[in-house]
């Protein structure tokens, strides 16, 4: 077998690269340009409204780079997760995108579109089938879950993207993917070790994370060998190190050594790191279970309504010595205020954080009996239309800003309000409803797999 | 007597997923990780007190090829949802810094 050379662009899609590191990495000869373009971490909202968390301008600049690339050394180029959470209208939007620098470079590349949104009804008959179980401390699907889904994407593995090879494709964008299958479907289908592609899948895909110095994002190459792989930085000037290289199974998983994707588990126990100059380390020993069932994750969300924000700060060194008590006693007033202009309690929910006491770790805060100086108060409220989430917080405001506590010397105002217009309308407001696996029958049974060129070929060219 | 801030190189925390959050805790020599891996102090009971848990929700695990030790535990609201500090899950470190390490 021939080495393999995969070059990971950049750990997102979006977060850049250098081209000096992309044109060195070019120049090694690789066989495929690709990158991730999604993460889960920056929460529900970008899945249930189908908007990118980073920018068209970004985006389209590492894009154009990598197409280029792709072109030009005749290799594909892969796009997991995209848009961020994989949905149908976040691949649109990368089309899109796509369209404008194929017409800007003037080229005509076949492109495959996976696209692996699913129907919330098409979850029904694996509920009652029993095919979807829980991925952690989340309850058991039921047909009511799936009827309150908004949206819904499976992560993909391998396969597709190997399937879209075999059909021609030259540049594939999908939907919601294992991080390392991107990188690990073109080695496994011209026959590199299973548990070595996957492993070297996991270690890219978070691009120049393994790489020293640390000056933001930029691309990695590995390279898979027979019985080993190695992994390097495109630019020339930088290094991978053992110790970063190593680290990075620990990054996001919950387990270093067991890795659980579509097909099988990895499984890092017996795999050993060795740097074998100064700026690559190569890793061998890693093994690959295959599993008998094929399983694909599902995340989902589910709308909650709409979110009204307020901040405002307190310098009143009584009020802040008493600020618990206090904000209890502003809790009971807003659900009266509420009430009396005909909102009930069970139609919103309202969260008052404390910044400077407890705001970020809440009842795990070891520190929660110290006093500052002053403290940020932040009330969130959401409720199921935008105009209820504003009344109520308009009422915790007011609330905040005039009620009385013992001691009380600042009749004037308790807050310091740092804007105008004080609240704040943040839109629509999910929360994540689906976080489970799904037994399928096939790695395409979640798949839409279409074949477009998103640039029209001109005249000439057709009647040629 | 020393506090873990003052052997580790690494302590930090994020999400495993929306519904784990997962703090690691990384050194830059064998004997720190030694001193902290032996010393028993990164126990299920001990991390479970600081996390307001119960002992069986957590999971240590030590990863010595990277000098780290992992630990595992679920999160107490789903990452975004309301009430939710802490999306990302990257700022639920500090109770570690403190913890005291004797040698054993």
């Amino acid at each position: 077998m021939r080495p393999i050379k995969i070059m990971a662009a950049s750990g997102m899609l979006g977060y850049g690269f250098t081209e000096e590191g992309f044109n060195h990495g070019l120049d090694l000869g690789v066989d495929l340009i690709a990158c991730d373009a999604g993460s889960a971490d920056p929460g529900p909202y970008y899945l249930g409204s189908g908007t990118p968390f980073v920018s068209r301008i970004a985006v389209k600049r590492d894009l154009s780079l990598m197409i280029r690339g792709g072109t030009q050394e005749k290799i594909p180029v892969f796009i997991g997760s995209a848009g961020g959470s994989g949905s149908d209208k976040q691949i649109d939007w990368t089309l899109e995108i796509i369209r404008e620098i194929c017409d800007e470079q003037n080229i005509y590349p076949k492109v495959a579109v996976l696209r692996t949104e699913l129907r919330p009804e098409q979850l029904v008959s694996k509920i009652n089938s029993g095919k979807i179980s829980p991925l952690g401390p989340i309850k058991n699907l039921n047909e009511n879950d799936a009827d309150e889904t908004h949206k819904v994407v499976s992560m993909i593995g391998a396969e597709p993207f190997q399937q879209a090879v075999v059909e021609g494709a030259d540049i594939v964008i999908a939907g919601r993917s294992s991080d390392a299958a991107i990188y690990a479907a073109l080695p496994l289908m011209r026959g590199a070790d299973p548990g070595l592609a996957w492993h070297m899948g996991k270690i890219i895909e978070c691009g120049a994370q393994v790489i020293e110095p640390r000056e933001g994002q930029d691309c990695v190459i590995g390279t898979i060998y027979h019985d080993y792989f190695t992994i390097e930085p495109g630019h020339p000037d930088r290094r991978c190190t053992r110790t970063r290289v190593a680290a990075h199974t620990l990054y996001e998983n919950p387990s270093p050594y067991e890795l659980k994707e579509p097909s099988g588990t990895l499984i890092t126990k017996s795999a050993t790191f060795e740097q074998i100059d100064d700026r690559v380390v190569r890793v061998s020993g890693s093994k690959w279970e295959p599993s008998s069932t094929y399983t694909v994750k599902i995340e989902g969300v589910k709308k909650l309504g709409f979110r009204t924000v307020f901040f405002a700060g307190t310098r009143d060194p009584i009020l802040v010595s008493g600020i618990n008590k206090f904000i209890e006693s502003c809790q009971t007033r807003v659900e009266r205020d509420s009430k009396a202009i005909g909102i009930e309690k069970e139609n919103y929910t309202l969260n008052i954080k404390v910044y400077g006491k407890d705001a970020v770790m809440g009842a795990n805060e070891p520190l929660s009996d110290q006093s500052p100086h002053e403290v940020g108060i932040l009330v969130d409220v959401v409720a199921n239309d935008q105009d209820t989430s504003k009344a109520v917080c308009a009422k915790a405001r007011y609330s905040l800003l005039h009620t009385d506590f013992p001691g009380r010397m600042c009749i004037s105002g308790n807050l310091a309000i740092p804007f105008s217009p004080s609240d704040l309308s943040a839109g629509e407001v999910y929360e994540f409803n689906i976080w489970h696996v799904m037994e399928c029958n096939d790695p395409m049974e979640t798949v839409r797999m279409e074949f477009i060129i998103p640039n029209d070929p001109p005249k000439e060219r057709l009647n040629g | 007597m020393a506090r873990l801030r003052e052997l580790a190189k690494v302590i930090r925390s994020k999400n495993a997923g929306a519904l784990l959050l997962t703090l690691d805790i990384m050194f830059d020599n064998e004997e720190a990780y030694r001193t902290v891996f032996n010393s028993g102090v990164l126990s299920p009971r001990r991390i479970a007190s600081l996390y307001n848990l119960s002992d069986n929700q957590v999971e240590i695990i030590a990863f010595e090829v990277a000098l780290a030790i992992k630990i595992t535990i679920p999160r107490h609201t789903i990452a975004g949802s309301p009430g939710d500090s802490d999306v990302y899950g990257a700022q639920q470190h500090a109770p570690l810094f403190d913890l005291e390490i004797t040698a054993s």
